[in-house]
């Protein structure tokens, strides 16, 4: 390219104009330009041809918009119901609640507590589709528990957890927006297991998937360990129903040592049929 | 209207980070999203107008974009130019409309041409030159293939090259080219 010498294409003046050239390509157009009248010219005429069109679309296709006040509103109102319901974000949100189900959990305990039964207010609940639920909603299933002491709990059978009442099973499936959920594919799980003091009450209870890897079995595991830590003296029994409502899967990794469930810990155990 | 989107369009738009919790990071999508639809809802609407659609059905068109844009980016997946990535879902959207509704609606200027014969100027004379100019472009603009046009109008919209070439599938060149092929033509006529 060497411009001095000979004229510039209307390809390289239309991208002079538009500023597209790159820097060496227009500082030897502007030198060339400076001494070329006829290429100035030329390049006055793609910006008259520019200024032309611009008129024309300015009267021709810009019509008078109405105030963008109503679609903005509208727009934003289908945005929250959208991160209300959608599955992804929903997902998302287990990876990032723990601070969320740490403050319900704490709130629950302190006033599990305090008055030995329970605790969250009840408020609008949000309707969930169906998924596959490796931890419950901390809206609806913050945790509960009754006051009991270490040695109550120690001296109580160690055996599985009570089964929960069809009627209350059918209100937790509602309260998560699958009603007619197959009650094979769900175990209606307590999120702090009574074995651990957690209470017979519709928020300490979840329909915990069964096909998931993270399934009731492995958390059943996690419940006989963190039992036997509390009756043995090595962990504090609040200590253990915070970290099973805050987060059941970090507290299984935290206590067996492992990424995954053990092999073991996915079957259902032999001696008992949970 | 203030914009109120706090970083250039070109500049990357990310998407929910894991780490932010659930209720923060839907609240800052929603104002991030709010902003660009501040910013760029009038020249969308403009756009969508050159297809054809009516502002009621340009609007109807822009929710969807920007839902997409909401959806995408809920989805964890980030976009390095926003500008560039609503005009093409916006021109999706459009031909999909107009193919739907079975009907070549490309403004048509003739009606234009009409409805402002019907209405008294305040100054004819003073407009005439003005309106003369406007007939000749428009037969030019007219005339052009689609594709050349599309780029007049994305450009008038204040698209770069790149942005114009991602919106209509071309490249850097083929867009040069076409819009100095359109606009070489739009001088010429003003020169008989």
């Amino acid at each position: 390219m060497n411009y001095p010498d000979s004229h510039l294409s209307d390809q390289q003046l239309l991208l002079d104009v538009e500023g597209e050239l790159s820097a060496h390509e227009g500082k030897m157009a502007r030198a060339h330009l400076s001494a070329c009248w006829t290429c100035r010219a030329r390049r006055q005429e793609f910006e008259g041809a520019i200024t032309d069109f611009v008129r024309l679309h300015q009267s021709e296709f810009a019509p008078d918009l109405p105030s963008p006040s109503g679609p903005r509103a509208l727009l934003r109102a289908r945005m929250a119901q959208l991160s209300e319901a959608s599955p992804r974000g929903l997902a998302r949100f287990w990876l990032s609640r723990s601070l969320a189900v740490a403050m319900a959990a704490c709130a629950v305990l302190a006033l599990g507590v305090a008055t030995s039964g329970l605790i969250v207010k009840r408020t609008g609940r949000p309707r969930l589709q169906a998924a596959l639920y490796y931890m419950p909603d901390s809206r609806l299933t913050p945790g509960a528990t009754v006051l009991l002491h270490r040695s109550a709990v120690c001296s109580q059978s160690a055996e599985g957890n009570r089964s929960v009442p069809v009627s209350l099973q059918r209100q937790v499936f509602q309260e998560y927006g699958i009603p007619s959920a197959d009650p094979q594919a769900y175990e209606v799980d307590y999120l702090v297991t009574p074995a651990l003091g957690g209470a017979d009450d519709i928020h300490n209870l979840w329909p915990h998937s069964q096909s998931t890897t993270w399934n009731a079995h492995v958390k059943d595991a996690l419940e006989d360990r963190l039992r036997e830590m509390v009756c043995e003296g090595s962990l504090d029994l609040g200590e253990a129903q915070q970290e099973i409502a805050t987060n059941w899967i970090s507290a299984y990794k935290k206590y067996f040592q492992v990424d995954q469930p053990l092999p073991e810990h996915r079957r259902p155990r032999a001696d008992s049929a949970r | 209207m203030t914009p109120r989107f706090p970083v250039s369009l070109a500049t990357p738009l990310l998407p929910i980070a894991a780490s932010t919790r659930r209720g923060d990071a839907h609240a800052r999508l929603h104002e991030d999203v709010t902003a660009v639809f501040d910013q760029l809802r009038d020249p969308l609407l403009r756009y969508l107008w050159t297809f054809g659609l009516e502002v009621s059905d340009g609007e109807e068109v822009l929710q969807e974009v920007f839902l997409a844009l909401y959806r995408h980016l809920d989805a964890g997946k980030p976009v390095e130019n926003v500008r560039g990535w609503l005009f093409r879902v916006a021109h999706n959207l459009a031909l999909r409309h107009r193919q739907r509704t079975r009907r070549d609606s490309e403004v048509q200027l003739e009606a234009s041409d009409a409805e402002r014969a019907a209405d008294p100027a305040p100054n004819p004379e003073a407009c005439f030159a003005n309106d003369q100019a406007q007939k000749r472009v428009r037969a030019v603009v007219d005339a052009l293939p689609e594709q050349d046009r599309r780029c007049l109008f994305l450009r008038a919209e204040g698209l770069r090259y790149r942005e114009i070439g991602e919106v209509l599938g071309m490249s850097l060149g083929a867009v040069s080219m076409s819009l100095t092929r359109s606009l070489a033509r739009v001088a010429r006529s003003a020169e008989r």
